[in-house]
């Protein structure tokens, strides 16, 4: 029902393909990360899920109907395409009630959305003059407006700060928690890490990967164990039995390359050797991106 | 066919972007404000036999306000689409109801009915207000195609608003369209002076004031007059249509 489903979406501005052939699904329930960098694609194909543009070939649907098919479009999808996307000379609670009226939504609501994005005490006020982060909050008031089962999210967190990022992240999981949609784009790692549950990589319009955070960042981590311990020498002579390396790292701590932690702990215990501290070091978000996106970097330069 | 139909919740949220926007709301007032207004200046201002130069028709002469409230409308119609395409307010819109063609036609028909509505005002209060100056001299509602004369002004009023509107559609730039429409429908005319016949009397001003005017001129009467205006709207609006439809937003 709230489902997001794209098969074959193509897009082509002139002879660039912005798009191409681009099949996935948004999955209910969980928050969908949707990453690449600036260009790959991800705001068209929004916009082209949102008949915002001529799509060039294939689908994009939302439950199953295309967007512009939607008997009540603002009760189910709710969309943040960029934080300029309102005329400046309206007051944020004009701009509210004016898209309100489309769908008989009652005005009661949009003090309620101002109210939850922190913004009603400028509810009065000509959006010209509101900061980035306070058209961002009204953008994402006007994406709440008809309670919908799908949100769609355009780089939400630019020009907010510390504490709206924090306020997003925990209002689009409860959002997700509840059972909804929920896809957002960003170019940002450490941001979307500590987000989605799922994720979705576009490079030159392509899909790279489509997957969970966890199997996306295990698929990409080498095992490395790291540890502190007060017997450096016993343990290095240990491992090299077995052919591994302890190499030194910050704060007195050591690396262990090509072993898990389990392992490593079991052989520490059986050699007698006291380990102070020993957890399983993954990669970051950001270190598997860059290694997917490397190992698609060849045939991307050609393009 | 009926998905493009406008609706009463689509309509009511076109009346929330038009008052929401003060260039927009003064524009549309200005239409009835500045016409009757202008109106009564001259009228009292010029003597009877000064007032002959504000045209020979003396019903022509009631609604000299006209030509200035035609401006007002111009500006109604072109703020009032020039308003979507400024920071990409479209795409909201659009998001809110992406039936493109019932987006369109409701936004046209709201620019349509408050410039009626203004237009009528505009020529009830010019013909009143600018007769009740002139002394012995002046028309009287009943005389002789007064009711016509001020329902066909709501009508041009509206009109002038579409075709304003219809290509702003197209070109997206209130102060592009007005430079084009400004010269285009009320200095050509006035240039070419009364000597033109022909082609010139199709032009959507001179048309357009054939309703206002005691006396048929030019072979076109006040209705078909009319007609030739509502055409010229027509190819605006419709052009505007084709614009709309087929562009990324």
């Amino acid at each position: 029902m709230n489902s997001i489903e794209i098969r074959e979406l193509t897009k082509e501005f002139g002879r660039t393909r912005a798009v191409d052939r681009l099949t996935f699904d948004v999955a209910p329930g969980r928050v969908t990360g949707f990453l690449g960098p600036n260009g790959a694609g991800k705001s068209t194909t929004m916009r082209l899920l949102l008949g915002l543009d001529r799509i060039t070939s294939g689908t994009a649907t939302i439950g199953g109907r295309r967007f512009t098919e939607l008997p009540d479009p603002l009760q189910q999808v709710g969309a943040l395409l960029d934080a300029q996307s309102a005329h400046g000379g309206r007051t944020a609670r004009d701009h509210l009630r004016l898209l309100a009226a489309t769908a008989r939504v009652p005005v009661r609501r949009v003090e309620d959305v101002l109210e939850q994005a922190g913004i009603a005490a400028a509810a009065g006020r000509r959006i010209k003059t509101f900061s980035l982060g306070m058209r961002q909050r009204l953008g994402i008031a006007a994406a709440l407006l008809g309670d919908p089962g799908v949100l769609l999210l355009d780089e939400p967190t630019n020009g907010l700060d510390p504490e709206g990022i924090v306020w997003i992240r925990e209002l689009m999981r409860s959002l997700a928690a509840e059972g909804r949609t929920v896809l957002v784009s960003s170019h940002l790692m450490t941001e979307t890490a500590a987000l989605a549950d799922h994720l979705v990589v576009l490079g030159q319009g392509r899909l790279l990967a489509d997957t969970s955070m966890e199997e996306f960042i295990e698929a990409r981590s080498a095992p490395r164990a790291r540890l502190r311990t007060t017997d450096p020498i016993g343990l290095r002579s240990a491992l090299a039995h077995r052919g591994l390396a302890l190499v030194p790292s910050e704060g007195g701590r050591w690396t262990v390359a090509d072993i898990r932690a389990e392992e490593l702990g079991a052989m520490a215990a059986r050699e007698g050797i006291p380990l102070l501290e020993l957890v399983d070091e993954r990669a970051s978000l950001e270190e598997a991106y860059l290694d997917l996106t490397a190992e698609h970097a060849p045939f991307a330069a050609t393009h | 066919m009926r998905s493009a139909l406008p609706t009463a919740p689509v309509l009511h949220s076109e009346w929330i972007k038009i008052r929401s926007l003060r260039g927009t709301f003064v524009a549309l007032s200005a239409v009835c404000v500045v016409t009757a207004g202008i109106q009564m200046l001259m009228a009292a201002l010029l003597s009877a036999e000064d007032a002959a130069g504000m045209g020979a028709d003396p019903l022509l002469a009631a609604f000299y306000g006209v030509n200035f409230g035609t401006i007002a409308a111009f500006a109604f119609g072109a703020t009032a689409l020039a308003s979507e395409f400024h920071n990409g307010a479209l795409r909201t819109s659009l998001t809110a109801v992406p039936n493109r063609a019932r987006f369109y036609l409701s936004k046209m028909a709201m620019v349509a009915g408050l410039a009626f509505v203004a237009g009528e005002f505009a020529g009830l209060a010019t013909f009143i207000g600018g007769q009740a100056f002139m002394g012995p001299g002046a028309l009287e509602l009943g005389s002789p195609g007064t009711y016509r004369a001020i329902f066909g002004c709501g009508l041009y009023l509206m009109l002038m608003a579409l075709l304003a509107a219809g290509l702003t559609a197209v070109l997206h730039s209130t102060t592009v369209v007005l430079s084009l429409l400004i010269p285009f429908v009320l200095l050509v005319p006035f240039v070419l002076g009364s000597a033109s016949d022909g082609a010139a009397r199709f032009l959507p001003d001179r048309a357009g004031w054939m309703v206002m005017r005691m006396e048929p001129h030019d072979g076109l009467g006040p209705w078909t007059g009319t007609g030739v205006l509502a055409l010229w709207a027509l190819v605006a609006v419709t052009g505007g249509w084709l614009a709309v439809r087929r562009r990324d937003a």
